[in-house]
């Protein structure tokens, strides 16, 4: 019987990764790839580990592939074209080296068969989150924090990178406080193609600049 | 310790030695991850569209954390899970900090093609 789940699920996580490979739309390749994720986090649950197998559908199929599927559609992607006559010389090369992973697994299936260890059973509490969280916040704090700051410097590092850079686009709505403003908002003579910028010390400056002070008093005398 | 964590008979009984080959083996577990490690370099190589090299990466940071889940289930040791809960945690940065990279590409090339981002110039 759990054989029978394994093959099923392992059947399905192949063929929807061969689908992601095969698809040229990069949207359906996303799903066949959300395919994968579910069907592993049921072989999680085989392997008595709860926990990972909802983080897995949390973060995985849930957070990463939303994030995927997000930028997909930002970026309006185009159908990828097929390419062929390319690295015909590397051919024999991917044959040889296809040969020889598949006789590392066909060795790895032989040999293994004489380890025969259990596997965690359902009530055995390996995998569980209070196990998890007691070796996370004892042993493993060290790792924690580490990924902690990863995490904030994956923060800085996205939001660096996905900015726009270089001037402000002369359509853009400039709230004050920013450090440089294009001179075509500041000075309604000076053509949109200038791209010169203005730069401001301090807030009050560059709400002056703006006229968001003459603003804010009209609509207290209001 | 092969019987640890059997609390009823039924359970026990299931993992008699007989009764072997109807039970997933860890190399099952080892030979899907291995696959579908394959794959994901298969589909770094062959695709040209750089998000779907970067779902490509994930299917292989996937396969290895199956390798994972799989030792530390059938050894009974919980640091495995722990390792791939961290390296979610990588996945989940890397996800964010690749797909800004693609954006910026996207800004500046109007395309998504790894071939025509050959120059290391934004």
């Amino acid at each position: 019987m759990l054989a029978l789940l394994f093959l099923l699920f392992a059947a399905l996580a192949v063929g929807c990764a061969l689908a992601m490979v095969a698809q040229r739309n990069p949207l359906y390749s996303a799903i066949s790839l959300i395919g994968v994720f579910v069907s592993l986090a049921c072989l999680y649950i085989m392997l008595a580990a709860p926990f990972i197998a909802a983080v897995q559908v949390i973060v995985y199929a849930g957070a990463i592939m939303v994030l995927v599927v997000f930028v997909i559609m930002l970026l309006n992607v185009e159908v990828e074209e097929r390419r062929t006559g390319r690295l015909k010389f590397l051919v024999p090369a991917a044959v040889v080296l296809a040969f020889v992973l598949f006789a590392e697994v066909a060795f790895i299936l032989a040999s293994m068969q004489e380890f025969y260890v259990t596997p965690a059973s359902a009530s055995a509490n390996v995998g569980v989150t209070h196990s998890i969280g007691t070796a996370l916040f004892t042993q493993y704090l060290l790792p924690f924090e580490i990924t902690s700051i990863l995490l904030l410097m994956a923060i800085v590092g996205a939001m660096t990178l996905a900015r726009r850079g270089g001037l402000l686009s002369p359509n853009a709505r400039v709230i004050p406080g920013a450090q440089q403003l294009p001179l075509s908002i500041v000075d309604a003579s000076v053509g949109i193609e200038d791209t010169r910028a203005v730069e401001t010390d301090t807030t009050d400056e560059a709400a002056r600049l703006l006229g968001y002070e003459r603003l804010r008093d009209e609509s207290e005398r209001e | 310790m092969k019987q640890r964590g059997c609390s009823d008979t039924s359970a026990c009984a299931t993992s008699q030695s007989e009764n072997n080959e109807m039970e997933p083996q860890l190399s099952w577990y080892l030979a899907l991850s291995a696959v579908l490690f394959t794959i994901g370099v298969t589909g770094v190589i062959i695709k040209r569209n750089i998000i779907a090299m970067f779902m490509c990466i994930e299917l292989m940071l996937n396969s290895v954390n199956l390798t994972f889940v799989a030792f530390s289930s059938f050894f009974q040791d919980v640091t495995g899970q722990l390792f791939v809960f961290i390296v979610m945690t990588v996945a989940a940065a890397e996800a964010a900090v690749g797909l800004g990279i693609i954006i910026a590409i996207f800004r500046n090339r109007e395309s998504l093609d790894v071939d025509e981002a050959s120059i290391l110039k934004l």
